[in-house]
């Protein structure tokens, strides 16, 4: 009774002061319209809020309330976390801590890593975010560790290595906390390495557990690689999982196999171009499912894999949705891994079509002539139709909010030679991009069992931002060329546009203080479009990270 | 204009030259090509290196915006500046490249460097 009586007056005080965030708080995530305690804006990833005070028709009025300097000119793909006042937000160098009413900084703690770590960082100078748990923030760092910092001071509380940048791991990934353990993945599937994700206690920053994507000759898996190729093979995890607290399962997205070139490395290739099903206490996999066998266009699957309720065929179903880099969209049930639907979001030449009933791809001549080494042209290109940048979902309409890619590839192997520390893909990256004369990206409004577009916005400059919509009929996202934009939930209406300095590639989120509900992004370009695809269109748009936050004038 | 047309008068004088010692020594006529066209491998491998090695910040054949990382093409004739930055990095945003890349590779990239420069 006593024990009672004390854990009612801590939750009294608890709004007064800056407390310690919980496993609860992280499971409520996707309703605390006062917070944003999870990458995704809930475990579910469906990056939706509630919050209904900005609309559809006051968009028109927001305006920015302040500006926060990145004091940095890389990429900046950060999700910001709100708690209780103060926003997080990270970037390759540094982390930050900010009050989310004035802008003013905490603190900042600096983020060091050797300068040869650039060499082995594929697609851009970037960190995606933090996580928060138990008053502490965990990162990883660009040279592949992960770190654990005061929540109140930014003090670096521990610190694990998980790979050698000589051997080409880094990292970019912001964590995941769930059910109690910090969980981490890897990049570097360009560069021979062998994909994990580790589960961390903590507390400590001791190591609990590490499963590999791609699994050793005597692991269940391995029949699907000949010889030492699994030494090799990627399967990178460079996307944070979604995580479902009822079933206490964590769902993550694997990476392309290494090299690109198919031939090196005949069969399946498991788990590459997959999403596990884990227990994050364990690491063990439950299921798993793979959507491109053997890839050899880099059909990467980390992306979100959203979680949601939906009704399929007159059932309530659980389910887990992705718009693959390989141009399908596919709804999973997440209890079983069964396939209910995949169709093409995008233009898709490389397969016909998905077998509902193994799951595989019907595949093309062009994948066939791929395989054999002659020069292709193929849909979507090496980015995907898809790329990372995370999409919603707004269960009221039903709808899936994506900025999709609009151009195809040229595609021709060549031998891999590999080297520690150096590229290991295997195709010529001198011909890479069959750009077309249209636009090259659009936003759309995706229904997901169908892979049908609603509406769609074009952009001439592919977008590379996140999506954010809310229950107030309204979706967010950002330009390569600097403009952050609302639009119409239902028809795509275009509400409302400001330009943010630099291009967009950030992650937009919502959330209400002191009864105003505010919209944070970051401004700042310089991810894998910007600097691989050539599109000399940016030379007008300036480098330079900042933090911008919005509300509407009264 | 003048600084065109100076190139252009220094690589005519040079090509005099080789073709007077070409005559002289074998009397060949087509040795008047042989400067270019040993430079043509060296070219084509430093484009090879390129596309592994600086292709993912710097654009693919070179072409970019030149925002976030520098336009290779408007570089300057500088082959000192370029060798110490390859091989030592810069602003700790270049990474350095010395102990991957030796003399010869970073040559080979010169002359693909300089063969690509925006007139």
């Amino acid at each position: 009774m006593k024990r009672f009586a004390l854990a009612a007056g801590l939750a009294i005080l608890a709004p007064l002061g800056a407390n310690a965030q919980t496993t609860e708080q992280l499971v409520k995530g996707a309703t605390d319209t006062s917070n944003v305690v999870n990458y995704g804006m809930g475990y579910n990833l469906q990056r939706f809020s509630p919050l209904k005070q900005i609309n559809k028709d006051n968009a028109k009025n927001l305006v920015p309330v302040w500006n926060y300097s990145l004091a940095d000119d890389r990429s900046e793909e950060s999700q910001p976390l709100v708690y209780q006042g103060v926003l997080y937000v990270t970037t390759h160098a540094a982390t930050m801590a900010v009050d989310a009413k004035t802008g003013k900084q905490i603190w900042k703690t600096k983020v060091d890593y050797p300068a040869e770590t650039p060499r082995i960082v594929c697609c851009g100078i970037i960190n995606r975010g933090a996580a928060i748990f138990d008053g502490k923030l965990f990162r990883t760092t660009l040279d592949a560790n992960v770190i654990a910092l005061d929540a109140k001071t930014g003090k670096e509380l521990w610190r694990q290595k998980t790979g050698d940048i000589k051997e080409g791991y880094s990292m970019t990934v912001a964590p995941l906390v769930a059910d109690g353990v910090v969980i981490t993945g890897i990049s570097g599937a360009e560069f021979g390495t062998r994909g994990f994700i580790d589960g961390w206690d903590p507390a400590t920053g001791k190591h609990l557990w590490r499963t590999n994507t791609v699994p050793s000759p005597d692991e269940p898996g391995g029949d699907t690689w000949k010889g030492d190729t699994w030494k090799l093979g990627g399967g990178s995890t460079w996307i944070t999982g979604s995580f479902d607290p009822e079933s206490n399962t964590v769902y993550w997205g694997i990476g392309n196999p290494g090299p690109f070139n198919a031939a090196v490395r005949p069969g399946d290739n498991l788990y590459t171009c997959s999403v596990l099903a884990l227990d994050p206490k364990t690491g063990k996999m439950k299921w798993h499912f793979q959507f491109s066998p053997n890839n050899p266009f880099d059909y990467d699957a980390v992306a979100e894999m959203v979680l949601a309720d939906m009704t399929v065929e007159g059932k309530p179903t659980k389910v887990l949705m992705n718009a693959n880099r390989n141009g399908f969209f596919y709804v999973l049930d997440r209890t079983n891994g069964k396939l209910l639907a995949a169709n093409p979001y995008v233009k898709v030449n490389w397969a016909s079509g998905i077998d509902m009933k193994t799951g595989r791809p019907i595949e093309t001549d062009v994948t066939k002539d791929a395989r054999e080494g002659k020069k292709v042209t193929v849909y979507p290109s090496i980015l995907g139709g898809k790329n990372w940048e995370p999409m919603s979902f707004n269960p009221q309409t039903g709808l899936a909010y994506a900025n999709t890619l609009a151009f195809g590839g040229h595609y021709k192997s060549e031998p891999a030679e590999y080297k520690a520390g150096e590229w290991y893909v295997g195709m010529d990256l001198t011909d890479v991009w069959e750009w077309g004369d249209g636009p090259r990206g659009h936003l759309k409004a995706i229904d997901p069992m169908t892979g049908k577009t609603k509406w769609e916005v074009p952009s001439d400059i592919p977008r590379f931002s996140g999506v954010l919509s809310t229950a107030g009929g309204v979706v967010l996202s950002g330009q390569l060329t600097g403009e952050f934009e609302a639009f119409d939930a239902d028809n795509g209406k275009k509400l409302w546009s400001f330009q943010t300095g630099s291009g967009i590639e950030g992650q937009p989120v919502t959330w209400e203080q002191d009864g105003v509900q505010y919209i944070a992004v970051t401004s700042g370009y310089g991810g894998v479009y910007s600097i691989f695809s050539g599109d000399e269109r940016l030379a007008n748009v300036p480098s330079g990270g900042s933090l911008w936050v919005f509300a509407v004038k009264n | 204009m003048i600084r065109k047309l100076s190139i252009w008068t220094a690589a005519l004088f040079a090509a005099v030259l080789v073709v007077l010692l070409a005559v002289a020594r074998t009397a060949t006529p087509s040795a008047a090509q042989q400067p270019a066209a040993a430079d043509q491998p060296q070219i084509d491998h430093g484009k090879v290196t390129f596309a592994q090695k600086c292709s993912h910040c710097h654009g693919p054949n070179m072409v970019n915006a030149g925002t976030v990382t520098p336009d290779l093409r408007t570089f300057p004739n500088d082959k000192e500046r370029f060798t110490t930055t390859v091989k030592l990095g810069k602003n700790n945003r270049m990474p350095p490249w010395g102990d991957l890349l030796n003399d010869d590779e970073i040559a080979d990239l010169w002359a693909y460097v300089s063969s690509r420069r925006k007139p």
